[in-house]
């Protein structure tokens, strides 16, 4: 039911509006950057619309409920990223006029090899970031209407690809833009009702938390994935059939797929190695990252990887490209921190409702479907449902808009980047990526969403962040710099993240360093190229190259009068525009 | 008289055939001469205006978690009920950041506009 009234119509949409931009697509640029004919509002809109994805709409309330307050750290990261974005990257990067990140990168330091590796970088990334939001979309949907998981992923890759090969960026930007504003709208009106509704009591719950000890009516729990429950001294569960029966105590595995009742004042059981919503440190405002009792620590390795990842997001730049020139780049940016800003204000509502009205979710680690299921809480009506529905409408919508912008970087980084070829080749791209995403995501059921983004945060951070702010910023940069600095930002990466899953149990301020290697792995990147480029020689155009992405395009050309310049120079004017004129000019400027 | 034909060129065009040329995809970047004077002060610019713009950023993001460690009591201290420890981290740094991102664009525009 809620799937055709609340899904359907954001499907149709998508696909309606991707249908628009299929005029006039003719050539590479056309598809990847959508002409460059983006203003700053409806680009700042888009960007907002991918950016907001399912970790915003639906990740960090579900953090607030599982992990507390201090979860609100990371819209904060978020936003703060297009901050570091606006004063470092957006104009010059939109000077470069590259049209992915990798032609950035071979533009600026003329490495073949260079982009090569940024492009399976922009795979790595483009996987870790769009297998969660096919498993949410999936996830989700089989929450609030009992669908098969698959059914879930299929819908969006099916709807993902279709507009993309259709309509490439320009159908991405209006779908985006429109699902901002949706999305906008589903967040804020659902969490005003939702708060007038909840009434005093809940309300004065909310703000005064106390730890998910006792279940207070009888609680359905569903496991979608195996759970190991420490069950205190008389528990007792709801049969099918009406009676209850007490549950032994000690350790219980939970089955995946099984279905639980627990019965009403029966104690709750504990979640082996995660603590309980409200329990002592969830008020604290500062994010305790596997409750190692490093807060400030934790936090700030969030911090570091949120904002720094926000900024070599392949994505995220690629839409930066399509606005005309480096000013509205410029602008775009300031507009999205505005735009997002307002998002943001919201999420921490649901959670701290969340963690009032439906705390049990964290037996079954589906805190992320807390926002979906708070209406159905306070309201067991119409309206309820209805609020529901406008809500999984919005979560879908963010699983589309970001799913758009991510496709799209894949299949540029696979078609344009590593394989050059023409529009149809990007078409094909496009959905044989989706379907392997699709592959990919059927059996990520397991994985947990906001592991896998910011871990997509993470590479991006130990990559393109050094990569792009040294190749704007500093002219020794070299080619076999950027590669080493790259190449290890990856490897640290990964290494850290393949012994957090399989490696010894480490513990203190060390296993945060591992789980969030950010704080460690990023200035590593810095320095390794920093080094490698000091060892090497900058190619003799390399300051001209740097220095002509601060150049803003629409200014009165030295040029227009040609002898003066002439007479200036002692020269005519070609010899005068060889890059040794730039060096013997820049040599007493920059050193 | 033989019937041979050979190439008649200038030495300048030979010696521009000799240079080594950029194949592929791939040109250097060029910059007007006349212009880069220009391009450097703006690069200082912008550079300097980018360090402010991020230095305040990273005092704002990173100090207000700091002070909440400092200070966990301010859980205690409530706004209309809320826990002011619970309102910092969303009302303070979003609007600073706004304010900091229109103040910086006003900034960099204004430094090319010169």
């Amino acid at each position: 039911m809620i799937v055709a009234f609340a899904v359907a119509p954001v499907v149709l949409v998508t696909l309606l509006i991707g249908l628009r931009g299929v005029a006039a697509m003719r050539t590479t640029s056309d598809f990847l950057v959508a002409s460059r004919r983006v203003s700053p509002l409806l680009n700042s809109a888009a960007v907002s619309g991918e950016y907001l994805s399912a970790a915003s709409f639906l990740g960090v309330a579900g953090l607030v409920v599982k992990d507390g307050v201090g979860s609100l750290w990371y819209p904060v990261g978020f936003t703060a990223g297009y901050i570091a974005m606006l004063a470092l990257v957006a104009a010059p990067m939109r000077r470069s006029g590259a049209l992915t990140v990798p032609d950035f990168a071979e533009a600026r330091l003329a490495s073949p090899s260079l982009r090569r590796l940024a492009a399976v970088v922009v795979l790595v990334i483009g996987a870790l970031y769009l297998v969660p939001q096919f498993r949410t979309a999936g996830l989700v949907l089989s929450v609030v209407s009992g669908t098969p998981y698959w059914v879930g992923v299929a819908i969006s890759g099916a709807a993902v690809s279709a507009t993309l090969a259709l309509g490439g960026m320009r159908a991405a930007t209006y779908v985006q833009a429109f699902q901002f504003v949706f999305k906008l709208l589903l967040f804020i009106i659902p969490a005003i009702w939702l708060l007038v509704q909840a009434g005093p009591g809940v309300r004065d719950e909310a703000v005064h938390p106390v730890e998910f000890t006792r279940f207070d009516h009888d609680t359905e729990v569903v496991f979608r994935v195996g759970a190991t429950l420490d069950v205190p001294e008389g528990a007792r569960v709801v049969e099918p059939d009406g009676g209850t029966r007490p549950v032994p105590p000690g350790e219980w595995q939970v089955p995946a797929g099984s279905t639980v009742v627990f019965e009403d004042g029966s104690p709750v059981p504990q979640l082996r190695g995660e603590a309980a919503p409200g329990a002592a440190g969830w008020e604290r405002p500062l994010l305790d990252l596997h409750d190692e009792g490093y807060p400030l620590l934790g936090t700030w390795a969030v911090l570091i990887a949120t904002m720094l990842g926000t900024m070599g997001l392949p994505h995220v730049i690629m839409r930066f490209h399509t606005s005309p020139d480096g000013r509205a780049a410029r602008r775009t940016a300031a507009l999205t921190v505005a735009l997002l800003s307002v998002f943001y204000l919201f999420p921490g509502i649901y959670g701290v409702l969340g963690r009032v009205l439906v705390p049990h979710l964290y037996l079954s680690g589906a805190t992320d479907s807390a926002v979906v299921a708070l209406p159905a809480q306070v309201d067991d009506g119409s309206a309820g449902t209805l609020f529901t529905g406008l809500l999984t409408a919005g979560a879908f919508a963010a699983f589309l808009a970001t799913s758009l912008g991510l496709l799209l970087v894949v299949a540029g980084a696979i078609s344009h980047d590593l394989v050059p070829g023409g529009l149809r080749q990007l078409r094909v791209a496009v959905v044989g990526a989706a379907v392997t995403v699709v592959l990919l995501a059927l059996p990520a059921a397991r994985f947990d969403a906001g592991t896998l983004v910011t871990w997509g945060f993470t590479v991006a951070a130990s990559t393109f962040c050094p990569l792009l702010v040294l190749g704007i910023w500093w002219r020794r940069l070299t080619a076999p710099g950027a590669i080493a600095g790259v190449a290890v930002g990856l490897v640290a990466t990964a290494g850290a993240f393949l012994l957090t899953v399989s490696g010894p149990p480490a513990d203190g301020w060390l296993a945060i360093l591992l789980v969030q290697p950010a704080p460690w792995s990023v200035p590593l990147a810095f320095a390794t190229m920093i080094v490698v480029s000091l060892f090497g020689r900058p190619p003799p155009w390399s300051t001209a190259a740097m220095l002509r992405l601060h150049l803003h395009e629409h200014r009165t050309s030295p040029f227009a009068d040609r002898s003066a310049v002439a007479r200036d120079l002692g020269h005519s004017s070609w010899t005068a525009r060889r890059s040794s004129a730039v060096r013997r000019i820049t040599r007493r400027l920059v050193r | 008289m033989t019937g041979r034909r050979v190439t008649v060129t200038s030495p300048q065009t030979r010696l521009a055939h000799a240079r080594r040329r950029y194949r592929g995809r791939w040109r250097p970047t060029t910059l007007d001469p006349a212009e880069a004077p220009r391009a450097v002060a703006l690069y200082r610019v912008q550079l300097r205006g980018a360090a402010l713009a991020l230095g305040l950023l990273l005092t704002l993001i990173f100090g207000l978690p700091l002070l909440l460690a400092m200070w966990p009591q301010l859980v205690d201290v409530r706004v209309l009920g809320i826990p002011l420890a619970w309102l910092a981290p969303v009302l303070i740094p979003f609007p600073a950041m706004v304010a900091l991102g229109f103040w910086h664009l006003r900034r960099a525009e204004r430094a090319e506009d010169e």
